[in-house]
């Protein structure tokens, strides 16, 4: 298991190095330059090209920059936020992705279990439509729209709370832009929760706990659930990514100082910097996420942590 | 061993007893061993409890589901609207008429209810206001039925003509997805050993790239149009089928069938596509299925960056983030292009919910 | 409705709560801690904002603020806020003219290009140390300086015109030899090469603000990216920003030489890219002044608190006459400007004040040496601009005989913002449907792509915009000279180049009327040329609270100052 587990981390460390190198050249790649103003003429372009050192070769520029990464310096901005520190931008901003996101997680994670416990539980009555219902109208209907209907009802008529992200109440105005995102969350796992506890209930295991006596509460958790977790687990894992990464969406509408927003304005104006250490940053929490799930597995299901250490 | 021996004589017909006999020379065959037995007066076949077919167990185990039928006469019923609901007034999708712009949805005879008779309220900062347009602009004979944009443009046909091209980009990336998905997923499973160590290494590479990043390259390197959104859908979505069309074949090409395929010399593509492909249609339909509305939702997505399809042409996603700026307002405007998107994403989605129970025979019993 | 409020915000807390701990086992070590900090810095903040918040202006920002540091910053936004805390030697009044800011007195020399600025005894930086003539002496020679690379420095260089900026720019001179020297403390020399007329209205435009040489270099690369590493020696000083914020907050520096006027208690800045949510906000009370968009406006139109105001860009088509030889035709040029419908574009589908325009210098930002504006008469081209279908179909009859073909086609490539993408749509409406055989396809892109297709010459019809550098007519006339890098449809004109030759460093420099009149001719020529189709000029529609007085509304340079705004109540 040991050896499989250290394998894996030096399998993901050089899948990342990878990604960068892509990212490199796909910034390469990108048409436009970010020093693009009307303003600029040729010669002003090339003096800022050889002072953020973007006239070199990619190689070099790709060697300084794992370089200068290992020293924990990410670049400076060259567009969203003039000459800042990368590391400083996201200092700033992650952080409140990764709560808001979090949050949406939580609260879609838990919501869309018991969602999905309670269809599969009470199979075709009404509770099942019902959930059912709810979860696919959540990944039906697109966040922007939850976003602003929330905010238009919550926040402007009713008001009961702030419709724009304050950093003096993060808690209050952080609730609709948390539901918002979390209905997706919510509905997939529904949706998913629901399949999968069917299965179980009706595996032969189950037949046998229930003829052993044992019932309820107990049957459900201990059994059922615990084995469902496992490929509720495997949805879940990109999705808490895909959150803690930002909207784009919701940032905008609420005003979120996020990363989201952050990537999609620079890809567009083609910071470079920027574009790669926010994407850099998705794939190894992507990867990282990715690594533990996969290592987790072997914990909760032992079949699979046999046939890994046979291997 | 001896297997092997028999199928490297070559015989050219299966009547052709000469070659068999040369071939086995411990054995000696007549013509008659070569003919089919005719027994088919012995055959009995059990008329009480027909056996049948896998497909038609499927389609029966579908029907009986509600919300599948209601999803599969929704997708049907959008799809027709889509293709001749642009044609049902003489409006334009791209005509514009600036003097007959932001009109409430008028439609005849109902307007007769005092509903859809042309009036809106807007809330304004001094309060709200009741206005009829048609009537103020004198404008009797003048009918939009979903009311009018901030161009003067009909929003009914472009709600639909924007339900067509979702389609199209939904349906066509779905499918090239599922093309490319699919026969990655089942090499990479099928091979196995270093084959599948690389393969997998790339994919996660590929996958381990923000989305939106290729996307944007890809619609700005390439001229922006329904071709081009449909190659960043797919560049991006093919990974989730691969991942199910190599975990199926995991599971499957250890199996009897396979091997006996292999043992009577089966080359591996001839195994990949036509043993075991055939038995894992229905987790990829199911998959195609799901896949739809994850395409149509990242369509619009690439709408509200301003990466979706040029203007004046329209998709759901591009109409919504288009109307969308005017929701405060007239909030009219907005309900077509979101409903019918709702309505198709639910049937996709009901319609892949029905497949998946249909298909999968451990939930018959259920 | 308040019980419903707290329960669910206990909720959430709970939650929060819980995804602290829960990220720690699933998430990487040192996200977890970053956020505990995030928590830490805010609640810091929050005290901070609460007290100014009393009679404080809010305001709503549509971009954040791309950079602090006045030779860096290039966007409208970034200039708004630095000019918040900073002075220049000048500012501009009510009006757009430049009066004595930091500089007390100034003296120009007889033959124009000497000038001569006495800085307040009075002015002083907030961390104490008086403003000097060393600050703008290290301020300027760091706009031109080619380590800074600053996007403005041709504001010192073709603009301004100060001795050796060109050179320096390019690398042939050090920095030291700028022509402008600190004589003492107080006194500040400019050397031109020759008489600028507008130069004492660049004196505001924030590349020529002043920094604290001392300072600057304490604060080392980290300068201008948190209120720690900027100095005021304005009416405002800034307590809280973090780069890119959407929030941020001024309060009034009471160390500043005019604080008797200040009437603000500071300035809570908020980005909202929204604008629907902006509007709401303002309707409950958490903004003072909004933009609104205009999907908005007939929600807004009877308020008397809404107005708009000219926001100084210049949206023109941009033919590209260098590569595509049917668009070299004049004909099929002018048909097209006469097939344009601005008045339609603005009233219409814009809605937010934006005026048709008609003429190649926009109206109301130059004013000529007789007070009158210089594109006041939008009428003066009706010959070779207006919206008249009978002459635009003439000359497309003669164009398509002159080219013989009977049908064109042509990409117009726009931004993917929300305004250019809606006046494209109504333009190709109308060229399609007046000319026909005409085809206009649309392509939309990031504004920094456009730009970049348009500077390459990679484009057959452009929408883009052009706002005023300083307050005279040569910043939209000097784009069409031969080789310019912003005539991007590569025109080329020998009179126009001796005409504006002679307007900008020629014998018309010393000639404020002849010098005018010269540079009608100059329009004249691109216009009847149709060298680009002006379709209008910019406007903000806003909502400004009632209670708020005194803001000054510039199209120029700086679009809001708040030095004098009132907010009663």
């Amino acid at each position: 298991m040991k050896k499989y587990i250290l394998k894996r981390i030096l399998t993901s460390l050089f899948t990342l190095l990878a990604i960068l190198l892509v990212l490199f050249i796909l910034m390469k790649l990108m048409p436009g330059s970010p020093f693009n103003d009307e303003k600029l003429n040729d010669d002003m372009r090339a003096a800022l090209y050889a002072k953020y050192g973007l006239d070199q070769p990619v190689v070099v520029q790709f060697l300084k920059y794992v370089g200068g990464m290992l020293r924990g310096d990410l670049g400076v901005s060259y567009n969203i936020s003039k000459n800042t520190p990368i590391s400083q931008l996201i200092q700033t901003r992650l952080p409140i992705s990764i709560q808001i996101g979090g949050m949406a997680v939580l609260l879609g994670a838990v919501v869309g279990l018991i969602l999905g416990i309670i269809a599969a539980l009470k199979r075709d009555t009404i509770w099942d439509t019902l959930a059912t219902i709810i979860s696919v109208i959540g990944v039906s209907v697109p966040s922007y729209v939850f976003a602003l209907g929330l905010s238009y009802s919550f926040g402007f008529r009713l008001q009961w709370f702030p419709m724009l992200f304050t950093t003096t109440d993060i808690t209050g105005s952080s609730v609709l832009p948390s539901i918002s995102l979390s209905m997706f969350t919510m509905a997939s796992i529904a949706r998913f929760t629901r399949s999968e506890m069917l299965e179980v209930l009706d595996s032969d295991y189950m037949l046998l706990a229930e003829s052993k006596g044992i019932s309820g509460p107990a049957l459900i958790f201990r059994h059922a659930l615990r084995n469902a977790l496992i490929p509720i687990i495997t949805v879940l894992a990109p999705l808490i990514v895909d959150l803690m990464t930002g909207s784009l969406v919701v940032e905008k509408i609420f005003a979120i100082p996020g990363v989201g927003s952050l990537l999609v304005n620079a890809i567009q104006s083609n910071d470079y910097n920027v574009v790669i250490s926010l994407s850099f940053i998705y794939s190894a929490m992507y990867i990282g996420i990715m690594l533990v799930v996969d290592i987790l597995y072997g914990v909760i299901d032992p079949r699979i942590r046999l046939s890994k250490e046979g291997n | 061993m001896a297997q092997a021996a028999v199928t490297r004589v070559k015989i050219n017909a299966l009547n052709d007893v000469a070659a068999v006999n040369a071939a086995f020379p411990e054995h000696t065959f007549t013509e008659k061993d070569f003919q089919l037995k005719a027994n088919a007066g012995e055959i009995q076949i059990d008329t009480n409890f027909a056996s049948q077919s896998f497909w038609k167990d499927v389609r029966v185990r579908f029907f009986r589901k509600k919300s599948a039928v209601f999803g599969l006469i929704m997708i049907v019923l959008i799809t027709l609207m889509a293709i001749f609901g642009p044609g049902m007034n003489d409006y334009t999708y791209s005509g514009q008429e600036l003097s007959q712009k932001n009109l409430a949805p008028r439609v005849p005879v109902i307007e007769q209810l005092g509903i859809f008779d042309g009036s809106e309220t807007i809330s304004t900062t001094t309060g709200s206001k009741t206005t009829n347009q048609y009537e103020e602009k004198g404008l009797d004979d003048v009918y939009y039925w979903f009311g009018s944009d901030n161009f003067g443009r009909d929003i009914w046909t472009r709600t639909w003509e924007g339900a067509r091209v979702s389609l199209i980009i939904a349906v066509a990336a779905a499918i090239i997805d599922m093309a490319i998905g699919m026969s990655y997923g089942l090499i990479s499973g099928y091979f196995g050993g270093r084959v599948d160590m690389i393969m997998q290494r790339f994919l996660e590479i590929a996958n381990g790239i923000p989305r939106l990043v290729i996307c944007t390259l890809l619609l700005l390197v390439l001229q922006p149009g329904i071709l081009t959104i449909v190659f960043a859908l797919m560049l991006t979505e093919w990974v989730g089928m691969s991942r199910i069309a190599r975990a199926e074949m995991l599971k499957l090409k250890e199996q009897e069938f396979v091997l006996a395929s292999r043992t009577l010399g089966a080359g591996s593509f001839f195994i990949i596509f036509r043993e075991v492909l055939p038995n894992i249609i229905g987790p990829i339909i199911t998959q195609v299925m799901f896949s739809i509305p994850t395409a149509i939702f990242t369509e619009a997505f690439l709408s509200f960056v301003g990466l979706g399809i040029p203007v004046p042409q329209c998709s759901l996603g591009s109409l919504i983030n288009e109307l969308y700026n005017s929701f405060t307002t007239h909030p009219y405007q907005i309900v077509p292009p979101i409903v019918v998107m709702v309505l198709l994403m639910l049937s996709f989605n009901l319609v892949a919910d029905g497949l998946r129970e249909a298909l999968d025979p451990k939930m018959k019993s259920m | 409705m308040k019980n419903a409020r707290s329960v669910l915000a206990f909720a959430m807390a709970a939650a929060m709560a819980l995804t602290a701990t829960g990220c720690g086992s699933t998430a990487t070590a040192d996200s977890g801690a970053a956020e505990s900090t995030a928590t830490g810095e805010a609640s810091a903040e929050s005290t901070e904002a609460t007290e100014a918040s009393s009679s404080a202006l809010n305001v709503m920002l549509e971009t954040p603020v791309q950079s602090l540091d006045p030779q860096v910053a290039t966007d409208g936004t970034s200039f708004e806020v630095i000019a918040d805390y900073t002075d220049g030697l000048m500012q501009m009044d009510a009006k757009g003219a430049a009066v004595p800011a930091c500089a007390e007195s100034y003296e120009v020399s007889e033959d124009g290009k000497t000038y001569t600025f006495h800085i307040r005894e009075d002015a002083n930086w907030s961390n104490g140390d008086p403003v000097t003539a060393n600050d703008f002496v290290f301020g300027w020679q760091r706009a031109v300086d080619p380590a800074t690379a600053s996007e403005y420095a041709y504001m010192l260089s073709d603009i301004g015109q100060v001795v050796n900026a060109a050179e320096i720019i390019a690398g042939e001179k050090d920095v030291s030899e700028l022509g402008v020297k600190a004589v003492d403390d107080k006194t500040l020399e400019v050397q031109l090469n020759v008489p600028v007329s507008y130069f004492l209205s660049l004196m505001y435009f924030p590349t020529y603000y002043p920094v604290n040489q001392a300072f600057y270099e304490s604060c080392g690369d980290t300068f201008a990216t948190s209120p720690e590493t900027v100095l005021s020696n304005g009416a405002f000083t800034l307590t809280s920003y973090e780069p890119a914020a959407t929030a941020f907050t001024l309060v009034k520096n009471d160390s500043y030489y005019d604080a008797d006027k200040v009437q603000l208690a500071g300035l809570n800045y908020q980005v909202i890219q929204d604008s629907q949510q902006a509007l709401m906000s303002y309707q409950t009370g958490a903004l003072d002044i909004t933009l609104v968009n205009g999907e908005q406006v007939d929600q807004v139109k009877d308020d008397p608190a809404f107005d708009s105001r000219g926001a100084g860009y210049l949206w023109y088509i941009s033919p590209n006459m260098g590569s595509v030889p049917e668009l070299a035709n004049v004909n099929l040029r002018l048909a097209m400007t006469f097939a344009l419908d601005r008045e339609a574009i603005c009233n219409d589908v814009l809605k937010d004040g934006s005026a048709a325009t008609f003429t190649a210098v926009p109206p109301q930002f130059a004013t000529g040496p007789d007070g009158s504006d210089f594109s006041a008469d939008q009428t003066k081209f009706a010959d070779s601009c207006a919206y008249d279908p009978e002459k635009a179909a003439s000359y497309y009859e003669t164009a398509k005989q002159e080219l013989g073909v009977d049908s064109f086609e042509f990409d117009m490539i726009v931004d993917s913002d929300d305004a250019p993408q809606k006046v494209a749509q109504v333009v190709k409406e109308q060229l399609e449907t007046t000319l026909p055989g005409l085809t206009i396809n649309l392509v939309v892109e990031p504004k920094k792509q456009r730009v970049e297709d348009m500077q390459n010459g990679n484009f057959e019809l452009g929408l883009t915009r052009w706002g005023p550098d300083y307050a005279d007519p040569m910043t939209y006339l000097g784009m069409w000279t031969t080789g310019n890098s912003n005539n991007y449809g590569l025109w080329s004109n020998a009179d126009y180049d001796a005409v504006i030759d002679r307007c900008s460093t020629g014998d018309l420099c010393t000639d404020p009327e002849g010098r005018w009149s010269a540079m009608y001719d100059a329009e004249k020529i691109v216009m009847d040329e149709a060298v680009i189709f002006p379709l209008y000029t910019q406007c903000n529609a806003e909502m400004i609270n009632p209670n708020v007085t005194g803001i000054e509304f510039h199209p120029v340079a700086l679009n809001r100052v708040y030095k004098n705004a009132v907010k009663a109540g």
